[in-house]
């Protein structure tokens, strides 16, 4: 469980990925895991390009320490543009999370291909460590 | 469609301070064409507002609301209730708009969550280029459907100037295109340049903005 103490903080991760971008023969996995320091609530999307800012903004309004999209290979996107829009639209999401004060690092996107749970832990870890710095959400428990 | 820009949200988070309950309110025509002012930018702005509010020691609960029109009064009533509970509504619907909401819920106040800077045309996704300037007298039939009042940045109404770029694009910005450039070849294409050395009356001005407010009035529709 998160702790609100910067000595303590344990980040609160949302990683939203992509179904493509997982091995073939990886079963898609949902809900929440424990990492090391950190925990992550996993959610499986179609396509990276699923992402919207909306969404993303009332996630971290409801307390989440940092969002992570993994979206599929430039190249690889089933929907030949998807993970290009996701990615447009995190640029555009970091940019206002620093015009807010709540820091850029607390969204981002990495992509891969064939990728495992592990591979998912450890962007939620990447991810957790970059949040690390900012200390908890402000928006925790409000 | 009318277009419009999001203010700086610090700008917004100034206006904000002191006020506790918010309604974020946008529109669903003009603003949410480009991607201003609709449903999705309300829904992002609302919670970018309660993040910024908070870190800047102001917390506010932020409620939110898109309706179809912003600018025709009777769909202000969607949000009466929402604004009865206010403290403050910010509108990223165009100032025709945020006036509307402004007169008919009075007692709250009411900022500017967008500058409104254009009517224009999205020429491509994530682009939107002038095409009209509202100016009250229009030319379009003289210069072959391209205006020169709203995409020259003199609003010459005799061109080009001197100041075309070699490659065709306005002194102003490389990005536009001279718009007389345009209409020369246009009348060229349709072989009537010599349609652009007849002399013309000259243009209207008083009935464009600087003429002061427009009122217009139709006997005819009046009840």
């Amino acid at each position: 469980m998160a702790n609100n103490s910067t000595a303590d903080f344990q980040p609160q991760i949302t990683l939203l990925y992509c179904r493509q971008s997982l091995a073939a023969e990886v079963k898609p996995v949902q809900g929440n895991r424990a990492g090391d320091g950190f925990s992550v609530r996993l959610v499986l999307l179609p396509c990276s390009s699923k992402v919207q800012l909306p969404h993303l903004m009332r996630l971290l309004e409801q307390g989440s320490d940092g969002l992570q999209i993994a979206a599929c290979p430039e190249k690889a996107c089933q929907h030949l543009v998807g993970s290009n829009r996701a990615e447009k639209r995190i640029k555009r999401g970091r940019e206002l999370l620093e015009q807010v004060g709540m820091g850029a690092e607390r969204l981002g996107l990495d992509r891969g291909a064939g990728l495992r749970l592990d591979d998912l832990m450890e962007m939620a870890g990447q991810r957790a460590e970059a949040v690390r710095a900012l200390g908890p959400n402000p928006m925790k428990g409000v | 469609m009318i277009t419009a820009e999001w203010k700086p949200i610090e700008e917004m988070v100034g206006y904000l301070r002191g006020h506790k309950k918010v309604l974020v309110i946008g529109c669903a025509t003009c603003v949410a064409e480009c991607a201003a002012g609709g449903e999705r930018e309300v829904e992002t702005l609302a919670p970018l507002l309660a993040m910024a509010m908070q870190n800047d020691g102001n917390p506010i609960e932020v409620k939110s609301a898109t309706l179809e029109r912003q600018c025709e009064p009777e769909f202000l009533e969607a949000i009466a209730e929402a604004a009865a509970e206010a403290d403050a509504i910010v509108s990223v619907a165009c100032g025709i708009g945020m006036q509307l909401v402004a007169e008919r819920y009075a007692d709250t106040p009411l900022y500017p969550g967008v500058n409104t800077t254009s009517l224009s045309i999205r020429e491509e996704p994530g682009l939107w280029t002038s095409r009209c300037a509202a100016c009250g007298d229009c030319v379009l039939g003289f210069t072959f459907g391209l205006c020169p009042v709203a995409r020259c940045a003199k609003s010459l109404q005799n061109g080009p100037c001197g100041g075309t770029r070699t490659n065709g694009m306005c002194e102003i910005n490389e990005d536009t295109p001279c718009i007389w450039r345009l209409i020369v070849e246009r009348a060229t294409a349709r072989g009537r340049l010599e349609d652009l050395t007849k002399v013309r009356p000259p243009k209207n001005w008083s009935n464009s903005p600087a003429g002061g407010p427009k009122r217009m009035l139709r006997e005819d529709l009046r009840s």
